[in-house]
């Protein structure tokens, strides 16, 4: 068995370099999500996994962003609501829906390439703000334009999605997992390779790196587009779930918000972070939703105090318990918990 | 095809409107010159001010009516204190702390708030668009063909009172120029003997007073929802990146400019093509000078 494991680890050392010693729980992970909607998992734990899916991977695109390449990027919802748009749009025009979605992420992979070259001369909060427009443009712009012609609704401006109902609750559940996974092998290996290294280099003092030879410009862009490929990839999934899709709701900063809320609660520099931070934020998000309105306050809140007591992140501050008078404690305590259970099944 | 003397409407009603803008301007512009942040939960605060005076004037609040009926500009008296409290506390609790922490936490502890008094201001007043309505709304001066309404001439004439008030504040009171020194230097305004923390926090507590009294004037002129938030953010971005950083006539500039163009937009296009215009300008002064059109 053993040997088993290690050669499989060895193999995905060699397909996939840069995952390491991620590899094997992350491919267990997959298999396993994967498999559960096929074994009868609750329908309402479709909708929970889905959602922490989509959470995951806006959380590590930011983190992607604002932790490792020193760009702090408030635009997710331009790259969401530009794929989710071109989706739609082409789905009037006959494309059927899966290719749909991967030209919806090169349309966001395009657009964030073109918006990089003006943006990246500001610098700090001129950079940020400059993103948060972005998406504001954009959704006066599709409030504007009416490409398809057909009558549209919800506030005069909104699309079904076309051929969406022939796609179950299962399908999209895949698809958002595919992405969700996909996101966390890119933060993985990019932050474990030469561009990981250069953009991190960026991050702690862009002089140095670029006196040091690492191209900033160019690296940031990777960065930005990778980014923007992947957010547009599950902006796609996101409103063939809905079926639906209108300017005010596709533009709104509610996905930003919760992508900066679960990066910075996991950790935002630490890998594992956002993938905590997901977990903790989808929990929230279902535990408050009897009480509309209670779950955003909450994260508010969370996120405040997070960042003035652990700005390292729970995984950080976890990180940093270890080999303290607490973590050995801690470890006492449950070897000797373990050791009493243990005790008990003798007897 | 269109009459010059017509022009003349949104000509004034634009300038009327860029004294409210440049009010909205001002607060961010004094926190982001003095610490360098952008208080991205400025729009949201400058909305709180508003949602106060709405509460003041009607009493409504948790769907509940109390018997309050106080004229809106008269609540600047509660209101304005209120708010000079609220930014005191913020900076002194939350901000200064956030400066010690790294470079982008400040910035995440204002989405944070911003979030905070979104979701209150829903709780409270629910997501239904509000406005405030003293009996003086809608009245009108009829100067020759045009029609001008007495509230945008409220708003202009209170940034012009805040504008000069501001400036005589920061340039003869030892605490204006105290701020004025933090944010040349703060290093060498602590070594001079400035407690800059305290600087800190009375500057973000002056933006926000400036900030109840951008709220009322708001409130007079628009129509408002907890979510309105971010377009004012943006305005008053626009705003300080057209005036120029620590230019507060350049601010008043700035603001006349953006409510010209807002105008102007709703002349000759409609009311998406109005905000889509002032977001683009935002945009394209930001990439193309963002030192400001005013600024040095």
């Amino acid at each position: 068995m053993k040997s088993i494991i290690s050669g499989l680890e060895r193999f995905m050392k060699l397909t996939i370099p840069g995952l390491g010693r991620w590899s094997i729980p992350l491919v267990v992970a997959i298999v396993v999500l994967a498999v559960l909607p096929q074994v009868g998992m609750p329908r309402a734990w479709i909708t929970y996994l889905f959602q922490f899916f989509m959470i995951l991977t806006v959380a590590n695109i930011w983190s992607l962003h604002a932790g490792r390449s020193g760009m702090i990027t408030l635009c997710l919802a331009a790259f969401i609501g530009l794929a989710g748009y071109t989706m739609t749009i082409l789905s009037y025009f006959g494309i059927p829906l899966p290719l749909g979605i991967v030209l919806g992420a090169i349309v966001a992979a395009v657009f964030a390439f073109l918006v990089f070259f003006p943006v990246y001369r500001l610098k700090g909060v001129y950079f940020a703000i400059a993103t948060l427009v972005l998406p504001q443009i954009l959704q006066y712009v599709f409030l504007i334009w009416d490409p398809v012609g057909i009558p549209r609704i919800g506030g005069g401006a909104g699309y079904a999605v076309r051929g969406a109902m022939l796609f179950s609750r299962v399908d999209v559940y895949w698809m958002a997992l595919a992405v969700a996974a996909l996101s966390t092998i890119v933060i993985l290996v990019v932050s474990n390779s030469k561009l990981g290294l250069g953009l991190g280099a960026i991050r702690d003092n862009d002089n140095a790196a670029a006196s040091s030879g690492v191209d900033v410009f160019r690296l940031k862009l990777y960065s930005f587009v990778i980014g923007a490929f992947i957010v547009g990839l599950a902006g796609g999934v996101l409103y063939l779930r809905s079926q639906y899709i209108q300017p005010i709701s596709a533009f709104n900063i509610t996905w930003q918000m919760t992508a900066i809320m679960a990066a910075v609660i996991g950790g935002l520099r630490i890998q594992g972070g956002p993938i905590v931070g997901a977990i903790i934020v989808a929990i929230l998000y279902f535990w408050l939703s009897g009480y509309p309105g209670y779950s955003m306050l909450a994260q508010g809140i969370i996120l405040v105090v997070i960042m003035l007591t652990v700005p390292q992140g729970i995984v950080g501050a976890l990180g940093r318990l270890r080999g303290t008078r607490v973590h050995r404690a801690a470890l006492q305590l449950a070897t000797t918990i373990a050791d009493r259970i243990k005790g008990k099944d003798n007897m | 095809m269109t009459d010059i003397s017509s022009l003349a409407g949104p000509l004034v009603n634009g300038i009327l409107w860029g004294g409210l803008f440049a009010l909205i301007g001002m607060g961010l512009s004094l926190v982001f010159g003095v610490m360098n942040l952008i208080n991205v939960a400025h729009g949201d605060l400058v909305i709180l001010g508003t949602y106060f005076a709405f509460f003041l004037s009607t009493g409504l609040v948790l769907r509940q009516d109390l018997p309050i009926a106080m004229d809106p500009i008269l609540s600047l008296v509660i209101v304005m204190p209120v708010m000079f409290g609220l930014g005191f506390a913020i900076q002194k609790l939350l901000l200064n702390r956030a400066f010690t922490v790294s470079a982008e936490a400040p910035l995440i502890i204002a989405f944070g708030i911003s979030l905070i008094i979104q979701n209150t201001a829903l709780k409270l007043w629910s997501p239904m668009s509000r406005s405030l309505t003293p009996p003086y709304a809608l009245d009108v001066f009829v100067i020759g063909p045009l029609r001008i309404r007495l509230v945008y001439v409220i708003a202009f004439v209170a940034a012009l009172i805040m504008v000069f008030l501001l400036r005589e504040f920061l340039r003869r009171t030892y605490l204006g120029r105290a701020i004025s020194a933090t944010a040349q230097n703060k290093k060498a305004s602590h070594l001079m003997g400035i407690n800059t923390d305290r600087v800190y926090s009375f500057a973000f507590a002056i933006a926000m007073a400036v900030s109840a009294v951008a709220g009322i004037c708001l409130g007079l002129i628009f129509s408002f929802t907890p979510q309105k938030g971010i377009q004012f953010l943006i305005i008053a971005f626009g705003v300080v990146i057209i005036g120029g950083l620590g230019s507060i006539v350049g601010t008043l500039l700035g603001g006349i400019i953006m409510g010209l163009v807002m105008t102007f937009g709703g002349f000759f296009l409609n009311l998406n093509w109005q905000m889509l215009l002032l977001y683009l300008i935002v945009i394209v002064v930001l990439a193309a000078r963002p030192q400001g059109i005013f600024g040095r």
